[in-house]
């Protein structure tokens, strides 16, 4: 499995990482600071889940999505966001995200989402 | 005067922190108003007070409702909450609000929810706890704002800037939030403490 970890924020990155690691061991994790780096590192290395946050500059979450699932249909789609309104969620779920989760991620968090998809 | 800086990596970790905060508080607001808002990245910077002064000059609109709250804790310092006569009308419109009064007390209820979910949330992501006290309310032409006594005991700040957007009623406010002194200390090494964590 490969995959593709999207937040602007280093730290959010970072603690996505951490707790996919914990999991996942020495899996492939690539990492992109927007939505337009995201689909691009999405065609270049084909990933099996995204990781994807909403509010990001250049490209945010809900102009990545579509684009993500345009390159594979088959690839899921996490939006981990602060954003937890329900509007948000819907928005995200009619995009073809697989779920819609609450900032920040841990470990146990984790678990729970790699046990779903 | 103490001059203090963020590097990147403060910056990015307390503007995720903010971010995580932020959209909780949002998620309360929107549901008291039954409106969708938009989250923004916020902006954050140490400035002077007398910086912090001309950039509220240049918001447009010459007035402003403007509501502050103060916190004590290990992390101390006010948040304010800005919104103009338009989107305060807009506000009012939506509510069904009749009387001045009582877009006062709306405004001041949707920045005690606002501001004390928001700064309660980024308490509990550095790992502490704030107490509040009541919030107060002002209408002040921004060339005043100056005179406003809760900036002057400020020199340098740091402010956490972001907006609060309901597009479809169009009402617009903007949040800061200041910490000085010891605060800024505090607050750089907690940053630093969380970003160790994660490596
Ligand atoms: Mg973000």
């Amino acid at each position: 499995m490969k995959y593709l970890v999207t937040d602007d924020s280093k730290l959010a990155r970072l603690s996505i990482v951490k707790s996919l690691k914990a999991h996942v061991g020495d899996a492939e994790i690539f990492q992109a600071e927007n939505g337009e780096v995201a689909v691009a590192l999405v065609k270049e290395h084909k990933p099996d889940v995204v990781f994807l946050d909403l509010t990001m500059p250049v490209l945010d979450g809900y102009g990545a999505l579509p684009l993500i699932k345009e390159c594979n249909q088959k690839i899921k789609v996490i939006v981990v966001s602060a954003d937890i309104q329900e509007q948000a969620k819907t928005k995200v779920m009619a995009l073809g995200a697989e779920m819609h989760i609450q900032k920040p991620i841990n470990a146990d968090k984790m678990q729970e989402i790699l046990e779903l998809i | 005067m103490s001059n203090i800086t963020l590097t990147e990596d403060e910056k990015d970790v307390l503007q995720e922190l903010m971010n995580v905060a932020y959209g909780n508080a949002t998620a309360i607001v929107a549901d008291m108003l039954d409106a969708f808002a938009s989250l923004s990245i916020p902006n954050i910077k140490i400035m002077q007070t007398a910086e912090l002064l001309n950039e509220l000059h240049d918001l447009k609109g010459d007035s402003y409702f403007f509501s502050t709250q103060a916190f004590a804790g290990e992390f101390s310092g006010e948040s304010a909450f800005f919104i103009d006569n338009e989107s305060a009308q807009n506000l009012a419109l939506h509510l069904e609000l009749e009387t001045d009064e009582d877009l006062q007390d709306a405004i001041l209820e949707l920045t005690n929810v606002l501001t004390s979910s928001l700064t309660t949330r980024l308490a509990k992501e550095m790992n502490t706890e704030v107490k509040f006290s009541l919030p107060s309310i002002s209408k002040i032409p921004l060339n005043e704002m100056d005179q406003n006594d809760s900036f002057k005991e400020y020199s340098q700040v740091i402010v956490i800037d972001t907006q609060l957007n309901f597009e479809d009623q169009k009402i617009n406010g903007e949040i800061f939030i200041l910490t000085k002194d010891g605060s800024i200390e505090w607050l750089k090494n907690q940053l630093n403490n969380i970003l160790e964590a994660m490596m």
